[in-house]
């Protein structure tokens, strides 16, 4: 190996060497930090919503009942939307997955002390986690004389609502150690019993992949703001389902405003719109810093064959095989790259650092190192491999010429 | 040594074939000492090339040591020059980003010796040329007798027997030249087969034979000693 000889001359070249250096440093830590955001993008993307997106669609509509209308007025709508074709379910809640309006809480373990985490609030009106799909892997479904109304939340003479179902990673956060069906919380003073627990629900909105699913079920009914729930036979034309539904409601009432009418598919894509735009831009940008960093190999390469093919041809009058020639040209692109690549797993973890301080990004797992730097050696040896190749066939006699 | 049997060298074009060498035929026998002399473009340098399998011949046959050499594969050329062969340029042809000692140890590393196997060659070589306290200098760094030195100290470390010198005192002084000359004559002394190509008739008339080589072939043969036969033209 030559490894002691090739850094003796690059200590000769310094300025070359450590620029290009300098600027695989800059892509490793960029690239590290740009591969991890759109990993976490993707898994947002990806994320398990736990209810049944391709059967499932919503309407909202306004209109200006009083709380006693719109109790009635719900029953009616559930009753119109269950006749349209296709319709297996119907329910009524005032928020769902990717609806960007988010009704939240902090739950403690025990009355008055801190909150162990914050949920998200959904209130079923009756019939939810049928409607949604959800998949309830410990305890039941509400049971009717389990609801209250909404406004009865704010009375002091009604007992306040008294079970909830909540998501296996909810119950995981708030009992670590222990089961959490027939456990109690508290959002205030009075204690909620865990009757149910589904495998996962996540909330309206959300930043983090790991807060996602942190939801609670409550039985409660008549809330403003209610939006209706279909979940249809599959395989039923959706858009279809939703004309109809909206037809149907409109028989009801006709003065009503029907504000949002779409599929959960729909609503996935338009949640996560942003975040599929961000990596797009972001992969955009690896490409170009990998282009970029290439070209930069290529030419100092380039430059560098050029520059030393008289140097190449005496190597080879003394004895060195066209392989030892692409050898030294590899080798000498490795500690180039290798360098960079060490400052840059630095530099990736003081980027990652301003990150989360300013963008709330989280810790760089170790792991995206040795991928950063295996992709730029990877693309390091690609790159100097025309210009070593160009490099292997100058020929010894170039040693004799004057 | 070596044997060239109606050698030819042609470099060709679209319109028109050159020849550098032309029915060359020459034989040098073990531990001589040959100056070959010639015009300038007279294929002196094409024969040095191609004894020194730099180049290969186009037609004709080469041995060297007994072995037909001239269709060799580029591994096994590579292999007999760095172990056979040790070359002395006229214009020094250091690396000018390693230093004496780094020079040096180049055609010994290609060769696959150990660390302490190689310290001990380059150290000996760099006495011997009388630069061992200038291990550290890069070329640069040197006079041109001083690099001659070291390219003679590089070719002497990787214990050549067939030592091809192209013009090396072209671009010295004539002090310089002398004492390179005679460094030259102290390998010889120690067994090395010797080609050398110089412009030089001084120099040459030290060697124990010239050739004279013009258009590409051999025309003029001055034996000092019976035991060696350069055949012109077949």
């Amino acid at each position: 190996m030559e490894i002691q000889p090739i850094l003796k001359s690059l200590r000769r070249q310094k300025t070359a060497a450590l620029l290009i250096a300098f600027e695989i440093a800059l892509a490793c830590a960029i690239i590290c930090n740009t591969l991890f955001v759109i990993s976490e993008r993707m898994d947002r993307m990806h994320i398990d919503s736990g209810v049944a997106e391709s059967e499932l669609v919503r309407i909202r509509s306004s209109t200006l009942d009083d709380a006693a209308e719109r109790s009635v007025r719900t029953a009616e709508d559930l009753a119109a939307l269950q006749t349209v074709a296709g319709v297996v379910e119907v329910a009524a809640v005032q928020q769902v997955p990717f609806g960007n309006s988010s009704w939240n809480s902090g739950l403690s373990v025990e009355r008055g002390a801190p909150p162990v985490t914050g949920a998200t609030n959904y209130f079923d009106s009756g019939n939810l986690v049928s409607t949604l799909g959800l998949r309830l892997t410990a305890g039941r479904d509400f049971r009717p004389d389990e609801y209250i109304e909404f406004d009865a939340l704010f009375r002091a003479d009604v007992e306040v609502v008294g079970s909830a179902i909540i998501t296996q990673a909810l119950a995981d956060k708030l009992w670590p150690d222990e089961p959490a069906l027939g456990k109690f919380f508290y959002t205030d003073q009075d204690p909620i019993r865990v009757i149910g627990i589904v495998d996962t629900l996540i909330r309206p909105s959300f930043r983090a992949v790991a807060d996602a699913p942190m939801s609670v079920i409550y039985p409660v009914r008549n809330t403003p703001g209610l939006q209706y729930l279909m979940r249809v036979r599959p395989p039923a034309d959706l858009d279809a389902v939703l004309k109809q539904a909206e037809t149907a409601l409109r028989e009801v009432h006709s003065g009503r405003l029907i504000s949002r009418a779409e599929t959960f598919e729909s609503m996935r894509e338009h949640f996560f719109r942003g975040d599929r735009v961000m990596a797009m831009l972001l992969s955009g940008v690896i490409v170009a810093l990998l282009v970029v960093t290439a070209l930069g190999i290529v030419g100092l390469a380039s430059f560098w064959v050029q520059g030393r093919r008289r140097q190449i041809g005496i190597r080879r009058a003394l004895g060195a095989t066209r392989g030892s020639i692409l050898r030294y040209f590899q080798l000498e692109n490795f500690l180039i790259v290798t360098a960079g690549v060490v400052t840059g797993m630095f530099a990736a973890y003081g980027v990652n650092a301003w990150l989360m301080q300013h963008y709330e990004l989280s810790r760089l797992p170790m792991y995206y190192l040795p991928i950063g730097a295996i992709g730029l050696w990877v693309l390091g040896q690609l790159s100097v491999l025309s210009p070593a190749l160009r490099a292997m066939r100058v020929p010894p006699a170039l040693a004799t010429k004057a | 040594m070596f044997k060239m049997t109606h050698l030819s060298k042609a470099f060709r074009t679209e319109i028109v074939e050159t020849f550098a060498l032309r029915d060359f035929s020459i034989d040098v026998k073990e531990g001589e000492f040959v100056a070959v002399t010639g015009p300038s473009g007279s294929g002196k340098t094409t024969f040095l090339n191609i004894a020194g399998l730099l180049e290969t011949p186009t037609g004709g046959r080469y041995e060297l040591d007994g072995q037909d050499v001239s269709h060799l594969s580029d591994r096994a050329r590579s292999r007999i020059r760095n172990e056979k062969i040790g070359f002395i340029f006229q214009a020094f042809n250091l690396i000018p980003d390693l230093n004496v000692f780094d020079n040096v140890d180049v055609p010994l590393r290609y060769r696959g010796l150990k660390a302490s196997e190689r310290k001990l060659r380059i150290t000996d070589a760099l006495e011997r040329v009388g630069l061992s306290a200038r291990m550290k200098h890069y070329p640069a760094e040197l006079s041109g007798g001083q690099q001659q030195r070291v390219a003679i100290a590089r070719a002497l470390a990787g214990r050549p027997r067939l030592l091809l010198a192209d013009e090396p005192t072209g671009n010295l002084d004539t002090q310089m030249a002398r004492a390179v000359m005679e460094l030259i004559e102290d390998v010889h002394r120690d067994g090395a087969t010797i080609v050398m190509v110089t412009h030089d008739p001084e120099l040459a008339a030290r060697t124990q034979r010239n050739v004279h080589i013009v258009d590409g072939q051999v025309v003029d043969i001055d034996a000092a000693e019976p035991r060696f036969t350069a055949v012109a033209g077949g």
